[in-house]
């Protein structure tokens, strides 16, 4: 009981860091949005002018599902790393670690809010997009959510895997940048082309999303064996991802680059 | 009074990346602070004095040795000893400056899992003692470096610990403000209860608020002892005396004869002896020499020694009188 008041005391906390932020800077908050619309906008426009006419409202709506969930995966992925990155510079790092928490729960505490408040964004933006377009998406949220939910699980573990080199080593800015056209690999191509996928993070979540959103699947159309497949893919990523982060954060302990940058 | 930290030999290497040159930062130090002790941890820089309150931390592991926080192996069972500790390592560094001096506040309760309800009486009582109520919607950033120290301070304090480390609390601090926080520290120390480890260069600070100080040197301790301790250790029996009249050359043979450590300035319309005697009984042989000439005395002062003397002596290994060794005490 006590362990399960901590946890969510851990999370209530972080939940309004990140919430106190986002409200403080809305002037950044909204130009950021805008920013991903803007965007997608421009995305759309190519994709109506050079795209073949039979197939240019499934490409959109691809199109959309895919670029919602690739700005997801970097706030989330890459999102942890920048934070790391901030937080070793201005000195809070060192003050995370010395909580009797953990740092991996107070990331994940972090990681947890930061996924709802970003999904709850891109919400916003999916229903802006589909007004925009014109185009109609199954937004199934019951069969959504679980398969949502999963793949977040095995996002959260790519992204202690990057918290994890960010600790050890600290300059990554472009290595972030580089893995942003990684994470476009794995939500944008579908597992029909690339079948050996489904052995990575995140895309075997994005396809079954598409398949919900996009050709209008249920629950019970996806079947039990997608669901196993997604299960395990989240809960071994999930635990590669949290055991590299730890082992990354005791070596950063015996090497003394914990809060180094 | 049991001891709350206990550092069993701890030994800490660093490798140069480039050169792979290997730096000793801690050689094998061992020490015990006992609950409510106020310890000052000394040194020059890169001493090691950083590096092992990193280890006490438990974000820094130590290549060897052990270290206890309450009974609890900081290395086997990290999270369970950082329960008894809480540290400002870099003062205003350890705050987020985009949050407001309650949010910091309630954020890091929340981090130890504590809801803000119940650290709300808490966070009241710190704003006022530390004067930041009036302050308490403005954000970090707006604040001034000496009242973001006395938040981090007040953050330390916040988590209810035994055990409170502050790495250089007076640091780049203006006079009015060190001055501020060096009464917070003592107040903390009288009416807290709390074992405080102060690491700082700031001597005023250390002899002011520190019952005992642990001066560390190339990786080593090379003192342990109660601060009154040292200054007695160290007294300089060392007497200025103004005389009425020069000294003749027997008195001068005689004087460089019999003290080791001596000046004798001539060059002034009253000349000044100044001698550092081993016993305080030696100064009746001092008196006989000046009674052969029957020299005038006009006055006798004593010198004071400061810690910051006792202190650079200990660095640069001198010898205290008739002490052959600088004393290392393990307590």
């Amino acid at each position: 009981m006590e362990w399960i008041k901590s946890n969510l005391n851990l999370f209530k906390a972080n939940f309004r860091k990140e919430t106190i932020e986002l409200r403080r800077y809305l002037p950044n908050t909204i130009a950021m949005l805008l920013t991903v619309y803007i965007i997608f906008m421009a995305m759309f426009a190519g994709i109506h002018s050079v795209g073949a006419p039979g197939t240019v409202d499934a490409t959109i709506q691809n199109t959309i599902v895919n670029y919602i969930f690739w700005y997801l995966t970097i706030t989330i992925v890459n999102g942890q790393g920048y934070e790391i990155l901030t937080e070793a510079t201005r000195g809070t790092f060192e003050q995370l670690g010395m909580s009797p928490s953990g740092i991996w729960r107070i990331l994940s505490a972090r990681l947890l809010a930061q996924g709802i408040l970003t999904a709850a964004m891109m919400i916003v933006l999916l229903y802006l997009s589909m007004l925009t377009t014109g185009q109609s998406l199954n937004v199934d949220f019951v069969t959504i959510i679980p398969i949502f939910l999963l793949t977040c699980i095995s996002m959260f573990g790519l992204s202690f895997i990057i918290a994890g080199l960010t600790v050890i080593v600290k300059q990554i800015q472009a290595f972030l940048q580089i893995f942003q056209f990684v994470l476009a690999a794995l939500t944008f191509v579908s597992l029909s082309r690339a079948p050996f996928l489904v052995f990575f993070p995140i895309t075997k979540g994005v396809d079954m999303i598409r398949a919900v959103m996009v050709e209008g699947l249920t629950l019970n159309e996806l079947g039990f064996s997608n669901f196993l497949v997604l299960t395990t893919n989240a809960l071994v990523y999930f635990i590669i991802g949290l055991a590299t982060y730890l082992y990354c954060e005791r070596y950063a302990m015996k090497k003394g680059l914990l809060a180094h940058y | 009074m049991d001891s709350i930290i206990e550092v069993s030999g701890i030994t800490k290497v660093y490798q140069k990346r480039k050169t792979k040159e290997k730096i000793q930062a801690v050689d094998n130090i061992s020490f015990q602070v006992k609950r409510g002790e106020i310890i000052g941890l000394l040194g020059p820089n890169g001493a090691g004095k950083t590096t092992t309150i990193k280890m006490i931390c438990g974000l820094l592991k130590p290549d060897s040795g052990q270290i206890l926080i309450n009974g609890v192996d900081n290395e086997k069972h990290r999270l369970r000893a950082l329960t008894h500790i809480s540290a400002v390592l870099e003062g205003s560094r350890n705050l987020y400056w985009r949050l407001t001096v309650r949010e910091n506040l309630e954020y890091f309760a929340g981090n130890r899992g504590v809801s803000r309800k119940n650290v709300a009486s808490r966070v009241e009582d710190l704003l006022q003692k530390f004067r930041l109520k009036d302050k308490e919607t403005e954000l970090v950033n707006r604040l001034s470096r000496g009242m973001q120290q006395k938040l981090a301070i007040a953050v330390a304090m916040l988590a209810d610990t035994e055990v409170i480390l502050l790495d250089e609390p007076t640091l780049g601090l203006d006079i009015e403000t060190g001055y501020e926080v060096r009464e917070i520290l003592k107040a903390i120390a009288k009416e807290e209860n709390r074992t405080v480890i102060i690491s700082s260069h700031d001597m005023d600070v250390i002899q002011d608020i520190c019952e005992r100080t642990i001066i560390i040197n190339q990786g080593k301790v090379v003192t342990d002892d109660r601060i009154e301790d040292l200054l007695k250790l160290f007294e300089v029996r060392s007497y200025t005396i103004t005389l009425g009249e020069h000294l003749n050359e027997k008195q001068e043979h005689l004087i460089k004869e019999r003290f080791l450590d001596y000046q004798y300035e001539s060059n002034r319309i009253q000349p000044k002896l100044s001698v550092e005697l081993l016993k305080t009984e030696d100064i009746y042989q001092l008196f006989d020499i000046l009674k052969l000439n029957e020299t005038p005395v006009e006055a006798i002062d004593r010198e004071i020694i400061q810690f910051e003397q006792v202190f650079m002596k200990i660095v640069k290994g001198e010898t205290t009188n008739g002490v052959d060794q600088v004393k290392s005490q393990s307590v």
